[in-house]
């Protein structure tokens, strides 16, 4: 199992979060003491009414770890894709609104 | 927390364990003993030692010699009086008889209450085993059928005649190749898009700001491609005739496929990737699937900034690709039958007499993507139909022939691997072995959505229930796509049926990413739908969807529990073994060879998944 690769998976810590932003798909929480920020689909969140900009949140966690140092030349490749897709619909973008 | 006594009897072959400190002298009662189905976990993390502990039946009504603390495992030399199990000698060879006969497949934490197990064959002896895992978060609990399912033809006392409610004829056409022309038609195997088609796609929807169509043929299987939205059939009703009845006409060899982004570049539904090359990331021949070979006409829309994650976003993308099959369609629907190469007769037959069995489809609701378009005029079309978000998710009945023609129209875009796309309900496995099941009476199929809010998934699971107990059904199936706050539903709908007494079967993709948030005691029933080798959302399109294997393993469970057998407890951590031993026990009851799919390890290996996952 692929959690046998992870030196500290035991450690499970609970956190706090603050839902920073609510779309029709997807919340964003800002980690509180400021550890970070997520966005996480709509359906991997539990709630028991509507989910609002502000409201407190609670998970637990644990700490990512690197499963190794080897690069995945795939996803940088994915990444890369993505990255100069976003920068020519950007420029298009721009330029339709000059 | 001490237990009641009627627990206690239902636990009285497990372990007896002080809940609390008790003093010495006291005679040990119901309330001194704590909840079996927390042991496990308890054992697991070296807090507790079973060793030599007596049975509840053993110390119920015996003398404690010396003071305990809680959590203190009875046995011999603390306890006067003990009684003598009541099913000892013969117990100890059955188990080890049952282990091997073990069936069962799916991972559901959480299933408590009480596991009976009937061990066939003749031999006779009932074990009861605590299903354990109470209140176990992430554990897995899979469970499955144990005996040959073949006794449950038996209530078919009063044989009464099938009866044939309405008939679906598919008609068959065969492409081969597709262009691009002056106008869209069909000449013999080859099929023309319009050339131009595109403006007309851009202009339907405000929000819709580009579009590039593409035909894959599958020497360009090896082709990059956005995150795909959804994957439809082509089809079209002739004449007048509604989904689900008459005759509808459809292409083979051929699929459509969407994908899109905004204008920033950004996907559609930006979680589930499924982008890459699409021969590493597509398993081939699942039901929501194109299957190698077929050509894919594939649109990339491009949404207005911003509304990738909004609702109106993928709604507009769903609704202008429309416009592009519905071309299709129209010339369809003059082509003369001469072409139809496979004339194919579906039918609604209802058993009287047989077990009546209901299929519950739990769709995403939450929102945006997490939406299906119901009933619409044309085969997984636009027009006509109905959001599930619009109609607030409640549960819509529709015919087993509705599904297999198309009336649910898939916007969803959860992780790729556990989605039903379109194609998946056109090709639906469960409803197609259930309707040619003889053993069964296939009544209907009940579609549900899944809201983003707790309050929300409730009320449409109480309507569940109701909608369930007035059909008098015998039994019923619970499937849901994908995972996440979509479990708390599925839980809840198999609750609600299982306590009106019908037994109900759970499937649902599991294993180890996706086990369940919670479980009930009427999840006793569960079928994984996982095929994924690592048991893992492997981002590979449709691997973990429900597949004709899970359809027939439901199916023997269902009957398995309508003819009061047992099912084996699931094991409390995700074990791929199960599900082979079920099959097993299922091609042996049967005498039929279950084809079994392939999973990601047939496709071309891609770094990503050679590194990250196997």
């Amino acid at each position: 199992m692929n959690d046998e690769r992870l030196k500290y998976g035991g450690k499970i810590i609970y956190m706090e979060g603050v839902i920073v932003a609510v779309d029709d798909c997807s919340i964003s929480i800002d980690l509180k003491g400021r550890l970070g920020f997520f966005k996480a689909p709509k359906r991997m969140f539990i709630c028991d009414t509507e989910p609002k900009v502000g409201q407190e949140v609670g998970f637990n966690m644990s700490f990512p770890e690197q499963l190794g140092p080897k690069i995945n030349d795939k996803y940088v490749s994915n990444i890369e894709k993505e990255r100069r897709k976003q920068e020519e619909m950007r420029k298009r973008l721009d330029n339709k609104e000059v | 927390m001490s237990i009641t006594a009627e627990t206690a009897k239902a636990h009285a072959h497990d372990p007896a364990v002080l809940c609390c400190r008790a003093e010495g002298g006291i005679t040990i009662e119901p309330a001194n003993l704590e909840d079996p189905a927390i042991f496990d976990d308890l054992v697991d993390s070296g807090l507790l030692n079973l060793d030599g502990c007596l049975t509840i039946e053993e110390v119920l009504g015996a003398k404690l010699l010396k003071t305990c603390d809680s959590l203190c495992p009875l046995t011999a030399d603390v306890v006067e009086g003990a009684k003598a199990p009541s099913a000892p000698a013969e117990a100890a060879p059955a188990e080890e008889e049952v282990k091997e006969a073990v069936p069962a497949p799916v991972a559901a934490p959480a299933a408590g209450g009480i596991l009976k197990i009937h061990i066939g064959e003749g031999k006779d002896i009932d074990l009861e085993i605590p299903v354990g895992a109470l209140g176990g978060g992430g554990a897995a609990v899979a469970e499955v059928p144990q005996t040959a399912v073949a006794s449950v033809a038996a209530p078919a006392e009063e044989a009464k005649e099938e009866k044939v409610v309405r008939t679906l004829t598919r008609k068959h056409f065969n492409i081969t190749e597709v262009k691009r022309g002056p106008e869209t038609k069909i000449e013999g195997t080859t099929l023309y898009i319009r050339e131009g088609i595109e403006a007309e796609v851009i202009d339907n929807q405000e929000l819709v700001k580009d579009f590039h169509l593409e035909i894959i043929t599958p020497d360009l299987y090896h082709t990059y491609s956005e995150t795909i939205m959804d994957v439809q059939p082509i089809a079209t009703k002739e004449g007048d005739d509604d989904i689900g009845t008459g005759v509808t006409r459809v292409l083979d060899g051929v699929v459509m496929m969407l994908t899109g982004v905004d204008e920033g570049g950004v996907q559609i539904g930006e979680f589930g990737s499924s982008e890459g090359y699409l021969d590493e990331n597509i398993m081939w021949g699942r039901p929501g699937c194109p299957d190698k070979g077929e050509i894919f006409i594939k649109g990339n829309i491009v949404v207005q900034e911003k509304t990738n994650m909004e609702r109106r976003g993928p709604m507009a993308a769903h609704t202008a690709f429309d416009i592009i099959t519905q071309e299709i369609r129209e010339v369809m629907k003059k082509l003369d039958d001469s072409l139809v190469t496979e004339t194919q007769e579906l039918k609604q037959v209802r058993r009287p007499g047989k077990k009546k069995v209901v299929i519950v489809k739990e769709i995403m609701g939450q929102g945006a993507m997490h939406d299906n378009f119901i009933l619409p005029v044309e085969p997984v079309g636009v027009l006509g139909a109905r959001a599930n978000v619009d109609l607030g998710n409640v549960p819509v009945c529709v015919s087993p022939l509705e599904v297999l023609d198309g009336c649910i129209h898939a916007l969803t875009c959860i992780g790729p691997a556990s989605k039903e796309m379109s194609r998946h309900y056109w090709r639906e496995p469960l409803v197609l072995e259930a309707l040619h099941d003889e053993e069964v009476d296939l009544c209907g199929v009940v579609f549900v959505g899944s809201p983003q809010i707790n309050a929300e998934k409730f009320y449409v699971s109480k309507r569940v229930g109701h909608t369930v107990e007035m059909m008098d059904a015998d039994g019923a199936f619970v499937t849901t796509e994908g995972f996440g706050n979509n479990h708390i539903d599925f839980a809840s709908h198999i609750e609600q049926i299982g306590m009106r007494g019908i037994p109900v079967v759970g499937m649902s993709y599991c294993a180890v990413q996706g086990a369940l948030v919670v479980g009930n005691k009427y999840m006793q029933y569960m079928v994984d739908n996982n095929k994924s080798e690592s048991g893992i959302e492997n981002e590979v399109l449709g691997c973990n969807t429900l597949c004709p294997e899970d359809a027939v393993r439901a199916i023997a469970m269902l009957k398995t529990a309508m003819a009061g057998e047992d099912v084996k407890a699931a094991e409390r951590k995700w074990n791929p073994n199960v599900k082979s031993t079920n099959v097993e026990l299922i091609e042996a009851a049967y005498d039929r060879k279950i084809a079994l799919e392939e999973n990601e390890q047939s496709l071309p290996m891609s770094q990503k998944r050679k590194e990250k996952y196997d």
